[in-house]
C-alpha cells in the first residue's frame, strides 16, 4: 500500500514536471514579398533560418517560405549568394538551404493550410508542420504590411483576424505547446493584436502608423540588405546566445530592443501566455530558437490517456446534446405522428410557402423598384413633353 | 404648376440670356489665372520617385580610372571619322562596338520631305544580358550630330566606352542596346520605327537583329571636341513628339542621380539660370508648354516616346568642373536603376508640367485651365443656338429694344383656367434654317485640308511663297466669302448666328478632347481663338473694320509669323521642320492648326466681314 503510494507520488511529480515542457521545436520562417528591391526580406528570413539552425533546430523542423530567388536574380552582382550585411562576410545562401515553399507556392492559403495542417494526402511530409501539443513553434514573418494585414507576394494579403483564427485552430487541434510569433513589417504590432489563443508570445517591430526601416544598404548589391528590427534581434542572438546551453531568457531579448537603434517601437504581447508577463519573460530564448531534447517519461502516458478518454466522453456528450437539440427542432413535425397526414402535408407545404415567401417578397420589392423607376422615366418624359408643349 | 411656370418664365428672362458672354469671359479669365497660380508652392508639388524598384543612386559606380583612357582614345577615333564618308564611318563605328564583344548591325534610312532627301545610317549593338531572358531591353543613344547640327564627339565616344564597360558586368537583367544614330531626329525615328516593324520598307532598312521590348532610352548629347570640355550642368530634355512626355519617374531618377549622387546640377527647358523664383518657375513652365504645344522632336529621345518607351536626353551645358567620367557614371547609375525595373515605368505621371528640376504639377491640377478655355466656346455656342431660335432680332441698344417690344403685337395665351397677355415675339417659334450654316462650317473645315496638303508637300523653295500666299488668302477669304454670299442675300442674321454657333461648338469639342492629349496645344489654340467667342454680327456695321483688323491679329498665319519673328526663327525653316515632322515623326500639330484653329478663325472672320456687306441690305429691307 505504502509503496504504491510512493510510486503514485513519483508518477504525479513527473507529470507535473513534464507538463510544463516541450519535446520538439519547430520554426516557420516566412518572407512574403518578392521582387529584387525586397532583397532584404529574404535576407531577414535567411538570417533567422541560419540562426535557428545554428541553435539546433533541424531542417526537417523548419518550414522556410521564400517567394523569390534573390541568389539567382540576374540583377545580383554576386550570383548565387544572399548577404545580410554590406561587409559580405557571411553568405546566407552558401550551403545546405532547404526551401520548403518557394515562388508562387508562398500564398496565404498555403500558409494557413500549413499552420492548420489541412493539406492534401500527397503533400510531402517535408512541407508539413508536424507539430503536436508538446511542440514549441517560432513563427517569423517579414514583408510589407499595414494596419492588421500583411501583404503576400503582389496580389493578396493575410489579415490579423485570419492569422488569429489559424492559431486558434492550431490550439484546438493541439498543434502547439507554446508559440513565439515574431513579425518585422510596417505596423507589425497590429498583426498580433487580434490573437486570442493561449500560450502565444508575440512581438513585432513597429506600432500602428509606424514604418519599419531597413538597416543599411549594400552599394554593390544596390539594395537594402536587412531590416533594423531583425538586425538587432540577430545581433542579440548571434552575440549573446552563443551555444544551445544558453540560459538567457526572452525577457533579456526584449530588453535588448533599443528604440533609438530600431527607429520604431517594438511591441511585445504577454497577456495570452500562461503566467503572463513574468511567465513569458522567464522563458528561455532557447525554448523557441533552439532545439531541446526533452523526452516524455512513461508516467506521462497514463495522464495523457485519461485526458484522452475524458475528451472522448466529452465529445460523445456533445454529440448526444447535438442530437437532442436536433430532435427538439423537429418537434412540431414529430410530436403528432398519428395525426392526419393531410395536415402534415399542409404544414410542410406551408413551411415551404414560408420559405418561398421570402423570395416572393424580395422579388416583389424588386418589381416595385422597377415600376417606380419606369414611372420616374415616364414622369420625366411627360414633364419633358409638357415643357415642350409650353413653348 | 406655378413653380414650373416660373422656371419656364425664367428661361425667357433677359438676364439669363445676357449671361453667356460674361460666363465665357469668366471661364477664360479663370483658365488663365489658374495657369498663372500653378507655380506657387500651394499648387505645385515636389517631385518624388514613386517606383520602388528604381532605387536611384543606391549603387557605387565604377566607371573611372582606366576607363578614362579608353574614353579619350575613342574620342580621337570619333574625331578621326568626322570627315570620312558615311559608309566608312558606319563600318568603323561597328568595328569598335564589335571589338567590345557585342553584336552589331547597321541600318540605312532615307526620307523625303519638302523636296529634300534626308538620309543616313544608324549603327547599333546589342549587349545581351548574361543572365537575362532577352525579353526586355534598354537603349543608350548617342546621335552622331546633335539638334544644333554639331558633331556629338564626346557623346558618341561615351556610348562606345560605356558599351565596352557595360559588357564586363554580369548583372544586367535586360539587354542593352547601344545606338549611334545618323542624326538626332530622323535617325532614331527610323530605328525605333523599324524596331517596332512600323517603318516603310521602301526607304528604311529593317533591323537585322533585335532584342526584347524597350523599357527606356537615354540619349547623350555631349558635343565637346577631341580635347574635351568640362561642363557645368546637365540639361535634361524630355519633350516627345506631339507633346507626349516620358514617365516622370525617369526624369526624377535622372535628377536624383545627377544631383544627389554625382553632384551635377540639373536644368530644363533651357533655363540656364533658375533661382526658384515665381517668375522663373512660370517661365520654365511656359517654355515647357510651348515645346509641348509645338509637338516637335526635341532630341534623339523624342522618337521613342510615341512607342511608349520612356526616354530623355542628357545634354551637357555651360563651363564647369564636371568631366565626361561624371557623365559616364551618371549614365551607369541610371542604367543600374533601369536595370532594377520589374515592369514598364507606370507608377508616376505621364502628364505633368515641370517648373524646376524638382517641382511639378500633375494633370489633375492643371487640366481645368485648358478645359475652362475650351468650355467657354461651348457655352457661347449653346447661347447662340438658343438665340438663333428666337424671333426677336438681337436687341442691341437698349432704346431700340424697348421700342420694338412696345410696338410688337400682343397675344392672349390660355392655359387651363389661366389667361395671360404676352408679346407675340416671345412665344413665336422660329424654324432654324440649318442648311447653309452646316454646309458652310463643314466646307470651312474641309478647306483646311488644302493648306495642310500644300505645306506638307510643297518643295522647300516654294514654301515661303506658299506661306505668304496662304496668309494673303486667309486675310482676304472672309471678305470674298461674305461678299459672294451677300449676292444671294445670305446669310440671314439667323444663319450667321448658326454659323458661329456650329463653328464654336466644334472648336469647344476639339479643344476639350485635345486638352487631355496635349494640354499645352489646346491651351494655346484656345487662347488665340478666345476672341472668336466675342465677335457678333452687330447690325449697324460700326467699327467692323477695326474688328476685322483685330481679328486678323489672331489669324493663325499672322500668329505664326509674329511668333517666328519674336523668337528670331526663319519661317521657311519652321515650315520645313513642320513638314519633316509630318512625314518623319508623325507630328499632328499641323492638323490642329489647319483643321481646327484655321476653320474656326475663318468662320469667325466671315461672321464679322458679313456685316460689311449683307447687313445693310437686310436692315433697309426690314426698316
Amino acid at each position: 500500500m505504502n509503496s504504491l503510494q510512493t510510486v503514485l507520488f513519483f508518477a504525479i511529480a513527473l507529470i507535473a514536471l513534464t507538463s510544463g515542457e516541450h519535446t520538439s521545436n519547430w520554426a516557420v520562417l516566412v518572407s512574403t514579398s518578392r521582387f529584387w528591391f525586397n532583397y532584404r526580406h529574404l535576407a531577414n528570413v535567411l538570417s533567422l533560418y541560419r540562426t535557428v539552425k545554428r541553435l539546433g533546430i533541424p531542417d526537417s523542423q523548419i518550414i522556410l517560405m521564400l517567394p523569390d530567388d534573390m541568389a539567382c536574380n540576374p540583377r545580383n552582382a554576386f550570383p548565387g549568394t544572399v548577404y545580410n550585411n554590406a561587409d559580405r562576410a557571411l553568405d546566407l545562401y552558401g550551403d545546405n538551404i532547404e526551401v520548403d515553399y518557394r515562388g508562387y507556392e508562398v500564398t496565404v492559403e498555403n500558409f494557413i493550410r500549413l499552420l492548420t495542417d489541412r493539406v492534401g494526402e500527397d503533400m510531402p511530409r517535408s512541407k508539413r508542420l508536424l507539430t503536436d501539443d508538446r511542440s514549441n513553434i517560432l513563427v517569423y514573418m517579414t514583408g510589407h504590411g499595414g494596419n492588421e494585414f500583411l501583404k503576400f507576394q503582389d496580389a493578396e494579403e493575410i489579415s490579423a483576424f485570419d492569422l488569429a483564427d489559424a492559431f486558434e485552430q492550431m490550439w484546438e487541434k493541439k498543434r502547439y505547446h507554446e508559440m513565439l510569433f515574431m513579425i518585422d513589417t510596417c505596423q507589425a504590432n497590429t498583426m498580433y493584436s487580434k490573437f486570442y489563443s493561449p500560450n502565444i508570445l508575440a512581438t513585432g517591430s513597429s506600432e500602428i502608423d509606424q514604418s519599419s526601416y531597413s538597416h543599411h544598404a549594400d552599394n554593390d548589391v544596390g539594395v537594402a540588405v536587412i531590416d533594423r528590427y531583425t538586425y538587432y534581434n540577430l545581433d542579440f542572438l548571434e552575440t549573446q546566445v552563443r551555444e544551445p546551453s544558453s540560459k538567457l531568457t526572452m525577457g533579456d531579448l526584449f530588453d535588448s530592443y533599443d528604440e533609438e537603434k530600431i527607429h520604431s517601437h517594438p511591441g511585445v504581447r504577454y497577456d495570452l501566455f500562461s503566467g503572463g508577463e513574468a511567465g513569458a519573460r522567464s522563458r528561455l530564448v532557447m525554448d523557441f530558437f533552439g532545439n531541446v531534447q526533452n523526452v516524455e517519461v512513461e508516467g506521462g502516458f497514463a495522464g495523457n490517456e485519461t485526458t484522452w478518454q475524458e475528451e472522448l466522453q466529452a465529445i460523445e456528450r456533445m454529440i448526444d446534446e447535438a442530437k437532442r437539440r436536433h430532435n427538439e427542432s423537429m418537434v412540431p413535425l414529430s410530436q403528432h405522428p398519428i395525426e392526419n397526414t393531410e395536415r402534415l402535408v399542409r404544414k410542410s407545404v406551408l413551411k415551404k410557402e414560408g420559405a418561398a415567401k421570402v423570395n416572393v417578397d424580395s422579388s416583389w420589392g424588386k418589381q416595385i423598384v422597377g415600376a417606380v423607376a419606369l414611372l420616374g422615366c415616364l414622369g420625366v418624359w411627360a414633364a419633358g413633353s409638357w415643357l415642350e408643349a409650353q413653348d | 404648376m406655378s413653380l414650373a411656370a416660373s422656371i419656364l418664365a425664367f428661361r425667357r428672362d433677359g438676364r439669363i440670356l445676357k449671361l453667356p458672354p460674361y460666363l465665357s469671359a469668366l471661364c477664360i479669365l479663370v483658365g488663365v489665372v489658374w495657369l498663372l497660380v500653378l507655380p506657387l508652392n500651394e499648387y505645385s508639388r515636389n517631385t518624388y520617385v514613386s517606383e520602388n524598384a528604381l532605387l536611384p543612386g543606391q549603387v557605387h559606380t565604377y566607371f573611372t580610372g582606366s576607363e578614362h583612357n579608353i574614353f579619350r582614345a575613342y574620342r580621337h577615333e570619333v574625331a578621326a571619322l568626322v570627315d570620312k564618308p558615311l559608309d566608312e564611318r558606319t563600318r568603323r563605328l561597328g568595328d569598335i562596338l564589335r571589338s567590345s564583344g557585342l553584336k552589331v548591325s547597321t541600318q540605312k534610312y532615307e526620307y523625303s520631305s519638302s523636296g529634300r532627301i534626308i538620309s543616313g545610317q544608324n549603327v547599333y549593338a546589342i549587349l545581351q544580358g548574361p543572365r537575362a531572358d532577352a525579353t526586355e531591353a534598354i537603349v543608350l543613344v548617342g546621335a552622331w550630330t546633335n539638334m544644333d547640327g554639331e558633331v556629338n564627339h564626346s557623346g558618341v565616344a561615351l556610348v562606345l566606352t560605356l558599351a565596352r564597360y557595360f559588357k564586363r558586368w554580369s548583372l544586367w537583367s535586360k539587354d542593352i542596346i547601344f545606338l549611334i544614330s545618323g542624326d538626332s531626329t530622323t535617325g532614331p525615328q527610323a530605328w525605333v520605327d523599324a524596331y517596332h516593324d512600323s517603318h516603310s520598307p521602301a526607304s528604311i532598312e529593317p533591323l537585322s537583329i533585335k532584342s526584347g521590348a524597350l523599357q527606356g532610352a537615354i540619349a547623350i548629347d555631349y558635343p565637346a571636341g577631341p580635347w574635351g570640355h568640362r561642363f557645368d550642368k546637365l540639361h535634361i530634355v524630355y519633350d516627345g513628339v506631339n507633346g507626349q512626355l516620358p514617365n516622370l519617374d525617369l526624369f526624377n531618377t535622372a535628377v536624383s542621380i545627377a544631383s544627389g549622387q554625382m553632384g551635377i546640377g540639373c536644368t530644363l527647358q533651357r533655363m540656364w539660370k533658375h533661382d526658384d523664383s515665381y517668375q522663373e518657375r512660370l517661365q520654365t513652365m511656359l517654355r515647357g508648354m510651348i515645346n509641348q504645344g509645338l509637338g516637335h522632336a526635341s532630341g534623339p529621345h523624342s522618337s521613342f516616346i510615341p512607342y511608349h518607351v520612356d526616354a530623355i536626353t542628357l545634354q551637357t551645358v555651360g563651363d564647369g568642373w564636371h568631366d565626361e567620367m561624371s557623365l559616364g557614371r551618371t549614365v551607369e547609375s541610371l542604367f543600374r536603376s533601369l536595370n532594377n525595373l520589374l515592369e514598364h515605368l507606370h507608377q508616376s505621371f505621364f502628364f505633368y508640367l515641370l517648373m524646376q528640376a524638382n517641382r511639378f504639377v500633375s494633370i489633375g491640377t492643371y487640366l481645368p485651365s485648358a478645359m475652362l478655355i475650351a468650355v467657354n466656346f461651348t457655352i457661347t455656342s449653346i447661347a447662340l443656338w438658343v438665340q438663333s431660335g428666337r424671333a426677336r432680332k438681337e436687341p442691341t441698344p437698349a432704346s431700340t429694344d424697348r421700342k420694338i417690344s412696345e410696338k410688337s403685337d400682343m397675344t392672349v395665351v390660355k392655359m387651363d383656367s389661366m389667361v395671360a397677355i404676352v408679346p407675340e415675339p416671345i412665344i413665336a417659334i422660329v424654324e432654324r434654317k440649318l442648311f447653309l450654316p452646316l454646309a458652310f462650317v463643314s466646307s470651312a473645315h474641309f478647306l483646311g485640308l488644302l493648306p495642310l496638303y500644300i505645306f506638307n508637300n510643297a518643295p522647300q523653295g516654294a514654301l515661303e511663297a506658299c506661306f505668304y500666299l496662304t496668309g494673303l488668302l486667309t486675310i482676304s477669304l472672309p471678305y470674298l466669302a461674305a461678299f459672294t454670299l451677300s449676292f444671294f442675300r445670305r446669310p440671314s442674321t439667323q444663319e450667321t448666328t448658326l454659323i458661329q454657333c456650329f463653328s464654336l461648338l466644334l472648336l469647344g469639342m476639339f479643344l476639350s478632347a485635345l486638352a487631355t492629349l496635349n494640354f499645352s496645344l489646346s491651351f494655346l489654340v484656345g487662347l488665340f481663338a478666345a476672341p472668336l467667342t466675342f465677335v457678333r454680327p452687330i447690325m449697324p456695321a460700326r467699327r467692323s473694320n477695326e474688328k476685322v483688323v483685330g481679328l486678323n491679329l489672331v489669324n493663325p498665319i499672322v500668329v505664326i509669323m509674329i511668333a517666328t519673328r519674336y523668337w528670331g526663327a526663319d519661317v521657311v525653316n519652321v515650315l520645313v521642320q513642320a513638314a519633316e515632322g509630318w512625314h518623319v515623326w508623325g507630328m499632328w500639330t499641323q492638323v490642329v492648326v489647319w483643321l481646327v484653329w484655321w476653320p474656326a478663325w475663318f468662320a469667325g472672320a466671315v461672321v464679322v466681314a458679313g456685316t460689311l456687306f449683307s447687313n445693310d441690305a437686310t436692315e433697309t429691307k426690314e426698316a
